[in-house]
């Protein structure tokens, strides 16, 4: 469960101040799959990079299963991410040193996981989105859209709790797309996976069960999807 | 739950990655600046040790033996030379002795003058302490019977029409020409030159030898000598054999070789370590500096790195001590590589030694200089590196992304 109140974040530059979260107050419960949208720069990014512990609001309140992760050490954020958190950077984020498959497993290495699993699991999880014969080759190697999977499977490879995926579709056709949805929704179900997801497309909303639409830092509205909140074991 | 090792191992994965896959020129030219300060910090050292290693070896082959039993206080001779010379030999670890009858002489010849030492020497019993024998240029060395043959060092033979830059010198004196001695008691005898030596030890080269059967007769001395030079197995035990002498009941003065060098040595070794120690500051603080260089722009080069490494889930100390490894690795290597430039340089200069005063200088690289700046190489590159990688690694992890 995921509760953020009051969420303001101003960004000073010199005298400028940027206000993109104003007032964010959101709760998603868990084993949600939450859509947001909103016109370019109204702060979308913004409130994923709070609720994935890489930014602090300017005020407001954050807690992630009953812990107040805004009180937490460098450190334990840190943790928290690597243990509770997957996130999609909306530019991927891929470390250009490492090959794709080496990009995937490293937070498993860091987990201590032993190589077979891992290496296992990793080449895994980027068959899944579809770069099976692409995991040796580099970010330099790789197109935008493949670099996007690489980013997404990176963020799956350890199944986070959480999910936090900036864009994830941006640069793939709708066929590769519906099948990271599918995947995402695949997850969602089995694993109870709670997903934040921000997307630009309409028919994406098939398959949230909410939608929170940005205006201007603010939560326009909200609103209930075709699909229903999964519950495990039964009925919501 | 990260351990200490599973961190390590993820560290060392960086760090190799980074060095695999970054900059291969960045690399070896850092790998390079590091085996030249190496070098730096071990060839004047072992010019040191190679100076000091010359003068004792010159000290003992020609010059002094190991040991030198020398008058009782206030006396000018040493008597009763013969038993005490088998009281020395007896004991265990003593392998010569060698008499010596020293007085200042003139020399002259063909309306040149110097004055310098002379000795008298029993020719058998100092070939079994020095090594002057080994060392003639022309003709021979003295025998036990020689009365009118006298050998000279190779400056005070001289050669024709030089000066020898103040030092005494004939000239020009060749095997089988005859020289003029006056000796301190105004006895005057001419003596064939038999032998020309050459040591490359001043204090020997200036100097003539004749037997002290001839000595002896002319200064009127029985069984008597000035010194008497003794040779030990072994080097650098010198202080242990004197001891050992003393508990013999030997009531003359015994002075190891470095005694009596006297403080020459130790002066200009003084000064020597001085500038090694400045030599070595001036290397070190290149490296810090070299090395910060280094890590600091490739630590900046990675911010953007570093923040997703970050944003990802690894620890900042996982990220750290990925570049103190890599700072590691590159010392590792860099001193590797100066350990062979600096065997190629020693081996140049042992085929072809810089020449002292004291005779040919040999670089002696001794193991506790190499530990010494392998380890204070080591210090200063961890130093250096760390603080760039700590320092970029602290910052906040979008405005580092964000690059
Ligand atoms: N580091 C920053 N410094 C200053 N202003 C910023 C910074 N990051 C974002 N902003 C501003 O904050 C506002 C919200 O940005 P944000 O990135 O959250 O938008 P977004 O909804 O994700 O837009 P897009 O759909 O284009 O990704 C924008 O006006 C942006 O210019
Ligand atoms: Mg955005």
């Amino acid at each position: 469960m995921i509760v953020a109140e009051n969420l303001t974040r101003i960004y000073t530059m010199g005298r400028v101040e940027v206000h993109a979260l104003r007032g964010v107050s959101l709760e998603v419960a868990k084993g949600e799959f939450v859509g947001i949208m909103g016109a370019s720069g109204s702060g979308k990014s913004t409130l994923l990079h709070i609720l994935g512990l890489l930014d602090r609001p300017t005020s407001g309140r954050v807690t992630i299963d009953g812990t107040d992760v805004l009180g937490l050490t460098d450190h334990r954020r840190t943790l928290f991410r690597l243990n509770r958190l997957g996130y999609v950077f909306q530019d991927y984020a891929l470390i250009g040193e490492l090959t794709a498959l080496e990009n995937v497993y490293l937070t498993s290495l860091v987990r201590g996981a032993p190589k077979e699993e891992y290496l296992k699991k990793s080449a895994g999880i980027l068959e899944r989105v579809g770069l099976a014969d692409r995991m040796d080759h580099r970010q330099s190697e790789l197109s935008g859209g493949e670099q996007q999977r690489v980013a997404i499977a990176r963020a799956l490879v350890n199944n986070p709790s959480i999910l936090l995926a900036d864009e994830p579709c941006a640069n793939l056709d709708s066929q590769t797309s519906r099948s990271i949805l599918d995947l995402f929704a695949r997850l969602n179900e089995d694993l109870g996976q709670t997903i934040l997801m921000v997307s630009h497309e309409e028919w994406h909303k098939e398959y949230f069960c909410r939608v929170a639409t940005l205006r201007d830092g603010l939560i326009g509205d909200m609103v209930e999807c075709r699909r229903r909140k999964p519950h495990p074991g039964g009925e919501a | 739950m990260t351990t200490l090792f599973t961190s390590l191992r993820v560290s060392a994965f960086l760090a190799w990655k980074s060095i695999q896959r970054g900059s291969k020129g960045t690399l070896a030219l850092t790998i390079m600046i590091i085996a030249l300060i190496f070098v730096n910090l071990v060839f004047l050292p072992s010019i040191i040790s190679g100076v000091v290693e010359t003068f004792n070896t010159q000290s003992i082959d020609f010059d002094f033996g190991n040991l030198v039993i020398e008058p009782r206080e206030g006396s000018q001779y040493i008597s009763g030379v013969t038993s005490l010379q088998k009281t020395v030999e007896r004991i265990p670890g003593i392998t010569g002795t060698s008499p010596r009858i020293a007085a200042g002489a003139t020399f002259f010849y063909k309306g040149h003058n110097a004055a310098s030492t002379l000795y008298g020497i029993t020719p058998d019993d100092e070939r079994s302490v020095t090594k002057i024998a080994d060392y003639m240029t022309a003709g021979e060395f003295l025998s036990n019977g020689d009365t009118d043959a006298i050998i000279l060092g190779t400056t005070l033979a001289g050669t024709e029409g030089q000066e020898a830059g103040g030092l005494p010198s004939l000239q020009g004196v060749a095997v089988g020409d005859s020289v003029e001695v006056t000796y301190p008691n105004g006895e005057t005898r001419t003596y064939r030159v038999k032998g020309i030596y050459q040591t490359q030890s001043i204090s020997v080269d200036t100097a003539a030898f004749v037997t002290s059967r001839e000595m002896s007769g002319v200064l009127g001395l029985r069984d008597q000598a000035s010194m008497i030079l003794v040779k030990t197995a072994v080097d650098g035990r010198e202080e242990e054999y004197k001891t050992e002498l003393l508990s013999y009941g030997i009531q003359e003065q015994i002075r190891t070789f470095r005694e009596k060098a006297g403080g020459f040595v130790d002066q200009a070794i003084q000064s020597f370590n001085i500038i090694n120690t400045i030599s070595a500051l001036v290397s070190l603080i290149i490296a810090i500096v070299v090395v910060f260089i280094v890590i600091f722009i490739n630590t900046v080069n990675r911010r953007r790195q570093i923040g997703i490494l970050k944003a990802i889930g690894i620890d900042q100390q996982i990220i750290i001590n990925s570049y103190v490894l890599q700072v590691l690795f590159i010392t590792a290597v860099g001193a590797l590589a100066g350990m062979a430039l600096n065997a190629g340089v020693t081996t140049y200069l042992t085929a072809y030694p810089l020449v002292f005063p004291g005779g040919p200088v040999y670089p002696v690289v001794e193991v506790s200089a190499i530990l010494q700046s392998v380890a204070s190489l080591f210090a200063v590159s961890v130093v250096a590196g760390y603080i760039p990688a700590w320092q970029i690694a602290r910052e906040d992890i979008l405005t580092a992304i964000r690059g």
